[in-house]
């Protein structure tokens, strides 16, 4: 199965400073995707492993495969639990030429890892040493000279093996909901950079880009963030967002744009570059806004304060229901109060301390019955399909996993998947 | 290798061509010297094809040493003509006509082609009268571009040189192509032009092929059916004897290596000329392989910085030179790749230069790594020092791609970065091919009864 760089594992030592390429011998009966990162972590246990990966499908043309992850034990529940890379992460983790990245030890100084080709480098990161996800993009991307390298960091909170710690993907929160930024930070892993221009092989290319195409024509068409706020009985946030809202935006491969990006240092109506330098963020998490709005924030100062927790590396959904009982105006007293969150809240959406989620967290409230997005995540990170897109597109499992042969090769089924994760 | 890049490299008509040449393996001189722009990488593709590995990279310097005297055929790209036939002067011009006479073949293609027509009557360029053709897309005054205004023009004495159509045009065999196999297929030969000559050739038994049309894969600074009007019928390629030897001039890139059935034209005239060329068959396989691999002391890596990297401890020499060579011509072409987003293009003496461009030479070596890598894993003697020193000069390559980018990003003018990353590349790459070709070579020596006997089905003799 060397298609889709399916095998193709790196060791990163951190104790020792080294990085191998190994064959991954098990991937064939382990299955791709979270299924051989599972598999993985469990067969290097003992040295506290985080890794990093990404699904069957992440980086083609398949709708919605977007996803990448990161997988290790979380600080806040000591069992195993995963992060979603999605935006540009997970495709670009895949063509950096890494299916799978697993980072052992703890470096005795800051680093950074910069994938790339199917090259793994290992920089000093000392100068980035608290800064900020927003500082710490910035300057890996000045240092490799190219602004599209994708950058999985820990901000400050990471660092400080907070409980709120969130990974970051570039400036945007990730929906870690289990604290792995803390074990980035615990590690001296400063950041993780990604960049490929490779091309993925397929075993049948041209059947498989025909499916995949299809598979993209039949899929309803659904109305991106809004689906989201309307799924989870807030209609009303959209509304709140709208007088700030610039454009909206969508992960790798994906129709439905998800993501709001919100201008409040220039008016939204701005099309053009102007000098303005950071004119405002992007909303990635319906749930940290409702928290906001329904504690009574005005939706600008609401969006200051996700702006300081990406920055900080902070979980936005916990962050945003400590934050919500006192509502605030001023950009000094929202940065103030986003450095002193504790972390006091729970599981960020109620119902996420009603269900058990196993692995994955409530990153996103809940679209469905609990049963129904467990089937979800299992499939999405498998395959590399974003489980909310998966949800909100109603795409039929059977044929996206009718790709799998095309692609690499493999014969999954639908019933297999729940025993990968078994 | 990469996807239409390596559909077109499958092509079945490759194979069949590649047997005028494995009887004995002709010596191929490259030009990659002053006024050389990239499209003389394309030539490393077709005779990688066609199994050619006895191939040097030459600059003018080359030419008016004695490189020559060990090459059977010299292929000439596009690029700056004024600026070849400057470096060359009247000496280079008659290395290369001695050379022909003495049974070379002179290929050239768009400048290589505009270098040595005789109807060019113009200093430094009249030194270089090959062949018995004029240029046809010649004007006092000609009307403005409707697109491409950076690639329309270039000085031609008191006119200009203009460009009506730019990028893939279509062939039709001339009376030259009698018996030729590229025009047997359905359709007509598809092939790119980037600027090369619309030939006028007195002699109609010196027509290799004619422009018979273009296809919506082509930009047009005329509107379409004015030029249209000039250049069908007009001559493409242009073929003549001079003593022994042969010239071919050529308008459109015959050797572009997404076009196969233009490769094959090309690889067509060289094997006919080649198979009467039976001295020189004799003399093959006898150069001083020396000559092709710079010299030990080149000096590459001057100004670069140590590389930060990590390697794990115990990894071969040659696999410790491999890696660095692999990373820093993927950091390079990560930045390469980021320049081509911005709206910059550089004036190097004639020619425009596009970020693309940067790309394109960095393509070349990172597409033939896996075959050193391999060697590597197969514990084949590799040139340590050589491979050292390319490792260096990839990593100079970056620092200068990552300056150049800053200075554009910034609004400077970038204009010197330009020219030094371009011509560091261009050396650079010419050193990578240089060390592959070497190393196929090689390995094509051993295998040479093999490969005699199984492809082309008689024995070495």
């Amino acid at each position: 199965m060397d298609s889709m760089y399916y095998g193709d594992v790196l060791i990163v030592d951190l104790d020792a400073g080294t990085t191998e390429q190994v064959d991954f011998e098990e991937a064939d009966s382990t299955g791709p995707g979270l299924a051989a990162g599972l598999a993985l972590y469990r067969k290097h246990l003992d040295a506290e492993p985080l890794v990093f990966g990404s699904g069957l499908f992440a980086g083609t043309p398949v709708p919605g495969a977007c996803l990448g992850f990161v997988l290790a034990r979380s600080p806040l529940s000591g069992e195993p639990a995963v992060a979603p890379l999605s935006l540009f992460a997970g495709a670009e983790m895949k063509l950096s030429g890494f299916s799978m990245v697993v980072v052992k030890g703890r470096s005795s100084k800051p680093v950074y890892l910069w994938l790339h080709d199917g090259v793994a480098d290992i920089h000093d990161a000392s100068a980035l040493e608290g800064k900020d996800t927003w500082e710490t993009t910035d300057a890996i991307r000045r240092e490799m000279g190219e602004s599209m390298i994708q950058v999985i960091s820990a901000g400050p909170a990471g660092e400080a093996g907070s409980k709120l710690a969130s990974i970051s993907i570039n400036y945007w929160g990730s929906g870690d909901t289990a604290a792995l930024a803390a074990v980035m930070g615990g590690k001296l892993l400063k950041a993780v950079a990604l960049r490929g221009l490779g091309m993925l092989d397929a075993d049948e290319p041209e059947e498989f880009y025909t499916k995949a195409v299809e598979l993209l024509a039949g899929a309803r068409k659904d109305k991106g963030f809004r689906s989201i706020c309307e799924a989870i009985g807030a209609p009303d946030i959209d509304a709140w967002l709208k007088p700030l809202t610039h454009r909206v935006r969508s992960c790798f491969a994906c129709p439905s744009a998800c993501s709001t990006f919100v201008k409040y240092n220039e008016a939204p109506s701005v099309l053009e570059s102007s000098d303005v330098v950071e004119p405002g963020m992007l909303v990635t998490s319906a749930a940290a806004s409702l928290w906001l709005m329904q504690g009574g924030w005005e939706a600008e100062p609401a969006c200051r304060a996700m702006e300081a927790m990406a920055r900080e590396g902070v979980d936005m959904v916990r962050g945003a229901r400590e934050l919500a009982a006192k509502p605030l105006a001023g950009g000094d007293e929202i940065a103030a109060a986003v450095k002193s969150l504790e972390g006091s809240q729970g599981a960020g959406w109620p119902a996420g301390e009603q269900m058990n989620y196993g692995l994955f967290g409530a990153w996103v409230p809940p679209l469905a019955n609990a049963d129904a997005w467990l089937a979800a995540n299992r499939v999405g990170y498998v395959l590399g399909i974003c489980p909310t897109y998966l949800m909100l597109s109603g795409l039929d499992a059977g044929s996206l996993f009718e790709l799998c042969a095309p692609a690499a090769g493999v014969e999954l089924e639908v019933d297999r998947i729940a025993d990968m994760f078994g | 290798m990469k996807g239409r890049l390596k559909k077109a490299a499958g092509d079945p008509a490759y194979q069949q061509h590649k047997r005028a040449f494995l009887a004995a393996f002709p010596r191929v001189a490259v030009y990659t010297g002053e006024g050389a722009s990239h499209s003389w990488i394309w030539f490393s593709d077709l005779l990688e094809r066609l199994g050619i590995f006895d191939v040097r990279f030459i600059t003018e310097v080359d030419i008016l040493g004695d490189a020559l005297s060990q090459a059977d055929f010299l292929l000439v790209g596009g690029g700056d003509t004024y600026a070849m036939a400057s470096s060359l002067g009247a000496e280079g011009a008659d290395r290369i006509k001695q050379f022909v006479r003495d049974g070379g073949l002179y290929h050239g293609s768009c400048a290589g082609a505009y270098l040595v027509l005789a109807g060019v009557d113009l200093e430094p360029f009249t030194p270089f009268d090959l062949i018995d053709a004029d240029i046809v897309n010649v004007m006092a005054d000609p009307p403005a571009p409707e697109c491409l205004e950076h690639k329309y023009l270039a000085p031609y004495g008191d006119t200009w040189v203009f460009h009506p159509v730019y990028g893939e045009v279509e062939l039709a065999p001339g009376p030259a192509a009698d018996g030729y196999s590229a025009f047997n297929g359905s359709g007509a030969v598809a092939t790119p032009l980037f600027g090369g000559p619309v030939l006028e050739v007195p002699d109609a038994r010196c027509v290799l092929a004619d422009y018979s049309g273009v296809t919506d894969r082509a930009a047009f600074p005329w509107p379409r059916d004015r030029a249209q009007r000039l250049i069908e019928g007009r001559q493409a390629v242009a073929i003549d004897r001079m003593g022994e030897g042969t010239v071919i001039a050529s308008g459109p890139h015959l050797e572009h290596p997404l076009f196969p059935r233009s490769n094959v034209l090309m690889a067509e005239a060289l094997g006919r000329h080649w198979q009467r060329s039976a001295t020189r068959q004799r003399n093959a396989g006898v150069l001083d392989r020396s000559a092709g691999v710079p010299p030990a002391d080149t000096n590459i890596s001057a100004g670069v910085p140590p590389a930060d990297t990590n390697i794990s401890a115990g990894v071969p020499p040659a696999d410790v030179s491999l890696l660095e060579i692999k990373r820093q011509v993927s950091n390079a072409r990560i930045v390469g790749f980021g320049l081509e987003k911005l709206p910059v293009t550089w004036r190097i003496g004639l020619k425009v230069w596009e970020p693309e461009k940067i790309r394109m030479f960095l393509e070349y070596a990172w597409d033939r790594l896996p075959y050193l890598e391999a060697r590597a894993a197969r514990a084949l003697p590799l040139p340590m020092a050589e491979l050292e020193q390319l490792a260096c000069g990839y990593g100079g390559v970056t620092v200068l791609a990552k300056t150049l980018k800053l200075k554009v990003e910034s609004g400077q003018d970038s204009q010197a970065e330009a020219l030094s990353l371009l011509t560091r590349l261009k050396e650079l790459t010419a050193r990578f091919l240089s060390l592959y070709f070497a190393l196929r070579l090689e390995d094509q020596a051993e295998g040479a009864r093999s490969t005699l006997e199984d492809e082309a089905g008689w024995p070495a003799g």
